[in-house]
């Protein structure tokens, strides 16, 4: 009798914790985020220092706050494999206005073309019928060689000034700078409207299932349209970010940032799929991702190694996160 | 406006290209009633529950509901009068949580500008006893819908309608692929949003599905209304005959 008592409670404590883990997909993130971070403070003897924590700050706001634009994309159920390209390509257009324009001109311009890009990637996925995969894969291209034709592929220097950047990422003092701010600020903005906004359950339910969702009255194509134009506004807005910081601007910025954002997402516990994931999450992912670029080489482990690893990572948290998923129903 | 039927439809008519999905159908849903629209497939039903619910507009004849002559444009609209649809498996978004999906493209909110906020605390708080209500066991409103078994999520579905405030509840096949026990769970929610004064339209090619719980049957066979039948008058036996057959066969 006794002993069955037990059993019970001890089994609804453990549903109790499958219960808690379904409800913060992020715990796998911030579990691995952890351990890597321990891993790292214990083989890289200059990893634990302000200068370094800061410096993967600074990398990791960039890249989060593309992170950020995908991962409510991707929690609506489309791609965006043009981040990278509208991260480059928006840099190169700040660079170009802001040499003839004031900054700050410049700088909503070049929002205003992301915007354009993220509506043309929404128009053509959701009235064309193509997967959004695919719609920005193409985009993804063409951005890359619109940049190529228009640059020869010289890059380009930053002559104008200093009122952008000085408030996207001009350095404060001891590694700090405002992109910090920035990404926290934005991830928490988003965080908030997916969880407690009616935007934000439109959200996931355009994700979970379109079809239930529109039969509910939600228009879904609005609410992705809308997400593929937060995706590349955001990735524009770091594009900008890391100008400022660089003062040039460079044909192969970014290469690749689609693939780690998108990765960021995934370990971050966001669905592949829609319907499912966090902000947070997301947020976590880009600093793990960041925090292995850095650790890596304060470890005095050769660069090559990086790919590698972030592969591995994210193939693990996608194991863990979807076993999480399935024991908790 | 108890003398006026619930719904009156007056010779409808509906095509698709070259198929004549409804050929001049006139029907009426009584209040308070549950009638079972039979019929096999491809008689029409479907098309006769989406021109009810609004997804598709008529192209001839009259619909009535309420007395009232209307021609809806949008499901919305339909909804906003109160008519509710709980379609097979397009019932709940399963990778959501129970609250999320119960208020789905009704959330209430606290907060309107510069964006809509959840009124969570409310969410939660009805969801829970409207779930609770409806018999079944959940450990929290948050959790997801995939935990539910298939009968629950229609009971939800059904219970989340009347929440709603549904004077007419169309349900297609509510019962497809589901096990007995959970068949009684659905039709217990039926019978209940019966009594609490909504009609129901109940849709199914299975007519002892239907059988217990209906009052009244209409027969639909390729889009022609034939048979309009008390469920007292006649066997369920005698029913597939007529949708078999396609005709009205003296008993």
């Amino acid at each position: 009798m006794e002993i069955e008592k037990e059993k019970r409670s001890l089994l609804d404590f453990f549903s109790g914790i499958r219960v808690t883990v379904s409800k913060y997909p992020a715990l796998g993130a911030l579990i691995a985020f952890s351990a890597i971070f321990v891993t790292f403070s214990v083989i890289a003897p200059k990893f634990l220092t302000l200068r370094s924590l800061t410096g993967i700050f600074t990398l990791v706001s960039e890249l989060g706050i593309i992170t950020i634009g995908e991962a409510f994309l991707m929690i609506s159920g489309e791609f965006d494999l043009s981040v990278g390209g509208v991260y480059a390509l928006g840099g190169a257009l700040f660079v170009v206005l802001a040499n003839s324009l004031p900054s700050f001109l410049a700088f909503i311009i070049t929002l205003g073309v992301a915007a354009f890009i993220g509506y043309v990637n929404g128009m053509i996925t959701l009235r064309g019928g193509i997967p959004s995969f695919i719609t920005t894969l193409g985009t993804m291209m063409i951005t890359r060689g619109i940049l190529l034709v228009a640059t020869g592929g010289f890059s380009l220097t930053y002559k104008g000034d200093n009122f952008v950047p000085t408030i996207l990422s001009k350095l404060i003092g001891r590694g700090f700078r405002p992109s910090h701010i920035w990404f926290i600020a934005l991830a928490l903005l988003f965080s908030f409207v997916l969880t407690r906004t009616r935007y934000g359950n439109w959200v996931f339910a355009s994700g979970g299932n379109k079809e239930i969702a529109r039969m509910k009255g939600v228009n879904t194509d609005s609410v992705k349209l809308r997400n593929f134009i937060i995706s590349a506004v955001m990735a524009a807005i770091a594009g900008c970010m890391a100008i400022s910081r660089f003062k040039f601007a460079n044909v192969a910025f970014g290469t690749g940032y689609e693939l780690e954002a998108i990765a960021a997402v995934v370990i971050g516990g966001t669905s592949l799929f829609g319907g499912y994931g966090t902000i947070l999450g997301a947020a976590l992912g880009a600093f793990l991702i960041g925090m292995i670029r850095i650790g890596l080489v304060l470890a005095g482990v050769p660069g090559y190694f990086y790919k590698a690893l972030v592969g591995a990572v994210l193939i693990t948290a996608a194991l863990i996160n979807i076993r999480m998923r399935h024991t908790s129903t | 406006m108890q003398d006026s039927p619930l719904v009156k439809m007056v010779n409808i008519s509906k095509r698709f290209g070259k198929v004549e999905a409804l050929k001049d159908l006139s029907t009426t849903v009584q209040h308070n009633e549950i009638l079972g629209l039979l019929g096999d497939n491809g008689a029409g039903k479907s098309t006769l529950i989406k021109i009810l619910s609004g997804v598709f507009p008529l192209d001839k004849g009259e619909l009535y509901f309420e007395g009232k002559r209307v021609n809806f444009s949008s499901p919305r609209e339909a909804r906003r009068m109160g008519i509710e649809t709980v379609y097979q498996s397009l019932s709940l978004i399963e990778i959501m949580s129970i609250s999320r999906n119960f208020f789905l493209g009704r959330e209430p909110i606290t907060w309107k500008r510069p964006i809509a906020i959840l009124d969570r605390i409310k969410m939660a708080k009805e969801c829970k006893k409207a779930v609770e209500g409806i018999g079944v066991k959940v450990r929290s409103p948050d959790e997801s819908v995939s935990v539910l078994s298939g009968g629950e999520r229609q009971a939800i579905s059904i219970g989340r309608a009347m929440y709603f405030g549904a004077k007419l509840l169309l349900l297609d096949e509510p019962l497809a692929s589901l096990s007995v026990r959970e068949i009684r769970v659905v039709h217990e929610q039926i019978k209940k949003a019966n009594e609490s004064g909504a009609s129901v339209v109940y849709i199914t090619h299975n007519v002892y599905h239907a059988y217990p719980i209906v009052h009244r049957f209409v027969i639909l066979d390729r889009g022609i209304k034939i048979a309009e039948i008390d469920k007292k008058d006649m066997k369920p036996e005698d029913i597939i005959e007529i949708i078999a057959s396609g005709q009205m066969v003296k008993a």
